[in-house]
């Protein structure tokens, strides 16, 4: 076991020994048994941060966590630091259990004010796995992996993930991630993937192999980027005999090779059952960069939460996508394209329900858009209340959206996405499944819908972690 | 679901032949290989010899398209079915049929030939296309990897290889050498020779598959241009066949071509 001794770089300077705000520290209105203390106004200085537990982490990036905490100047700050630095250390990913102490300074070259932070670390056994449940896309799955964290001591780390979906889904994906250092947090992704799906409501099936790249970085501490590069060969497999004719002709092997730039910003204050906050995603793809898949496409989602009385939550959402060929010679697959319908997007319908179908499977469109406004509520007369009463909640909502082929040239363009847009409205009961997913049971009520929509009235059940 | 699929083609089978039938197969200029062009002429040939519309309509992914994965397949009206023996069947469910006038003896007779063709012909045809190392790279590689952007030809191409020297090996063919692989060829040749002699066609003064068969095969290796052009010549020493070729092309085909 080693240990990284940080000193203060700069000798410490002549510090009062006692806070200038003396009357503030102790508030003398109150019963003397209960002091409360204002710990900004109690200076401090750390001198000395000691990290124990680290055998094969290398120092710098240990450093680099925990660097911060020397520019504390009270103690309140310290406290700050501290926490933030043990968030940092937590995200290079290298660590089991990292526990904070903080204690006055003794021995030779302690300053007056001085503190000592000691940092307990416990690292990843250099191989670890386990079978974990996944959640997604009105799906569950379960997941066998396999990493070996932290294997050149700068929290590179190997995974390996093999899932099986109560759909016939099956993905195995190995990845290299490599940190790196730098104030805006990059992170370097490297994976080879190969993932089966399955889709009867569109009747085909398909197989992709494939390469990505991943770069991550922070621009603001909020505003986080990904620059992926993939490249998948794809096979599309006609799923049955009785599949549509226009599904069969797109079976066959193509090659993607595409750009994508992926933009989020989440200000929202829980994942699942926000409260307030709110949430933009922006992606931007072009494909056709070698391989014979080419289009160029750009999608949003945006979510915002308001809470308009206690456990009262509105949230709205909206999100849309439009994307175009390159050139008539280059092919947009089926999985390329976009859907609408379905629990997690719009309700009463069925999966895929909305937009071209032949034959009954749903064709895909180059253009979407869809809302959402849902109330949540806690459930009537609170059952259960500050317990499991509160991992459900009632939920009313109205979503609204539209599919097709719209371009954006088009004259009257505005008016071709407010043209046949369906409306479904219903009440149900939303459950939040751990900190990973959100279930629905809902009932539903198709409100306006076009011919050749798949309607899904009455009740609907959704689980997935992104929904309109 | 196979016993779904199979009654709804008896059901299927009850209707007419619809005026827009159409047969899949890949683009023959730049695409196609010999086996798979023999199957397709000879599917072809099987059509016209019935008096049945249909159209040719081309596709680079023919191959992934076809329910079996093999080309070629029509479709008929809501169905889709592929190779030789499964749409003489389904074109036997409405009522057309070339071996009315067949005793079952006949038949079997008939259907054995048709094995001996698939067995030898078309294996023969795989084996020099995907094991004669000079017809696999100037020839097969090309055309098979046309319809991929690079880098997928290549990795097509060997997955593709890969698969047809397992059947080979499955088929006890890999083995043979190339002098081994004639011989076969020329068997067989003998063999429809003396089936044929003396007569039109096969049973008598009236095509059947038999005929639209061999003519599918013998026809795709009298004209496909290979660098190795021996198998052609073998099939050249039996003017008997050469004949019957030609009638078939002139009676059929309404065109003439000089092998």
């Amino acid at each position: 076991m080693g240990t990284v001794y940080a000193k203060s770089e700069d000798a410490p300077t002549n510090l009062p020994t006692l806070p200038p705000q003396e009357p503030h520290a102790a508030h003398p209105s109150h019963k003397p048994e209960s002091k409360e203390i204002f710990l900004d106004g109690v200076k401090a200085r750390v001198d000395k941060i000691h990290v124990d537990g680290l055998a094969r982490t290398k120092d710098d990036i240990i450093e680099d966590c925990i660097r911060d905490l020397f520019k504390a100047t009270d103690f309140q700050d310290v406290l700050l630091k501290a926490h933030r630095a043990r968030l940092k250390l937590d995200e290079l990913g290298c660590f089991k259990n990292i526990a904070v102490f903080i204690d006055t300074s003794k021995g030779t070259g302690a300053s007056p004010d001085g503190l000592e932070v000691t940092f307990n670390v416990t690292e990843y056994k250099r191989v670890t796995g386990g079978v974990t449940t996944q959640v997604g896309n009105n799906e569950g799955a379960l997941l066998v992996g396999l990493r070996a964290p932290n294997i050149f001591g700068r929290g590179e780390r190997v995974q390996v993930e093999y899932s099986h979906g109560s759909k016939r889904t099956t993905n195995f994906n190995m990845a290299f991630i490599k940190p790196m250092r730098g104030k805006y947090r990059p992170i370097f992704t490297t994976s080879v993937f190969q993932s089966n799906a399955e889709w009867p409501v569109s009747g085909y099936k398909e197989l992709d192999r494939g390469l990505l790249f991943d770069f991550g970085f922070h621009s603001t501490s909020l505003i986080k980027h990904n620059i992926q590069w993939e490249a998948t060969i794809r096979d599309l497999g006609v799923l049955s005999r009785n599949t549509s004719f226009e599904v069969r002709e797109q079976a066959g092997l193509s090659l993607k090779s595409s750009l994508r730039h992926i933009i989020s910003i989440d200000l929202r204050d829980d994942l699942i059952f926000p409260s307030a906050g709110s949430l933009l995603q922006i992606t931007s793809e072009a494909a056709g960069l070698g391989g014979d898949v080419g289009y160029l496409k750009n999608e949003f989602y945006v979510q915002g939460n308001y809470s308009i009385a206690e456990d009262f939550v509105l949230q709205g959402t909206l999100s849309g996508g439009y994307m175009r060929g390159l050139t008539n010679d280059m092919k947009i697959g089926m999985s390329d394209k976009y859907y609408l319908g379905g629990p997690l997007s719009l309700r009463g319908f069925r999966m895929r329900g909305v937009g071209p179908h032949s034959d009954g499977d749903a064709l895909g469109s180059l253009a979407f858009w869809s809302s959402g406004l849902h109330l949540f509520t806690p459930l009537p007369f609170r059952p259960g209340r500050g317990g499991f009463g509160d991992l459900f909640k009632t939920h009313l909502f109205i979503t609204a959206g539209n599919i097709g082929d719209f371009k954006i040239s088009d004259q009257n363009f505005l008016e071709t996405l407010a043209a046949n847009v369906r409306i479904s409205y219903g009440l149900g009961i939303a459950l939040r499944l751990g900190n990973m997913a959100r279930v629905e049971v809902n009932y539903c009520f198709p409100h306006t819908f076009e011919r050749g929509d798949q309607t899904h009235p009455g009740i609907q059940f959704g689980i997935g972690v992104q929904f309109t | 679901m196979v016993l779904v699929d199979r009654i709804q083609i008896e059901l299927g089978a009850q209707e007419p032949w619809p005026k827009d039938v159409k047969l899949f197969q890949p683009y023959e200029v730049e695409q196609i290989l010999l086996p798979d062009n023999a199957n397709c002429l000879a599917v072809q040939a099987f059509l016209k010899m019935c008096n049945l519309d249909f159209q040719v309509e081309p596709r680079a992914n023919a191959e992934a398209m076809s329910p079996s994965g093999k080309v070629p397949f029509i479709k008929a009206g809501a169905f889709v079915i592929s190779e030789l023996e499964p749409i003489v069947q389904f074109i036997n469910n409405k009522g057309i049929t070339l071996t009315d006038k067949l005793d079952p003896e006949m038949k079997s007779d008939m259907r054995a030939y048709m094995s001996l063709v698939h067995n030898v012909m078309e294996v023969a045809e795989l084996y020099i296309c995907w094991c004669d190392k000079e017809t696999y790279n100037e020839v097969t590689s090309v055309r098979y990897g046309s319809i991929y952007p690079w880098p997928l030809n290549h990795i097509q191409n060997r997955v593709k290889r890969a698969s047809v020297i397992k059947k080979l090996k499955v088929l006890g063919w890999y083995q043979k050498s190339m002098s081994e692989v004639f011989e076969e060829v020329e068997n067989c040749c003998q063999a429809l020779t003396d089936r044929l002699e003396g007569k039109d066609f096969f049973f008598g003064d009236k095509p059947t598959e038999l005929d639209a068969l061999v003519f599918g095969h013998l026809f795709t290796i009298l004209t496909t241009p290979l660098p190795n052009s021996h198998i052609a010549n073998t099939v050249r020493n039996y003017p008997v066949l050469i004949n019957l070729v030609q009638r078939i092309e002139k009676d059929y085909f309404k065109r003439e071509t000089k092998h």
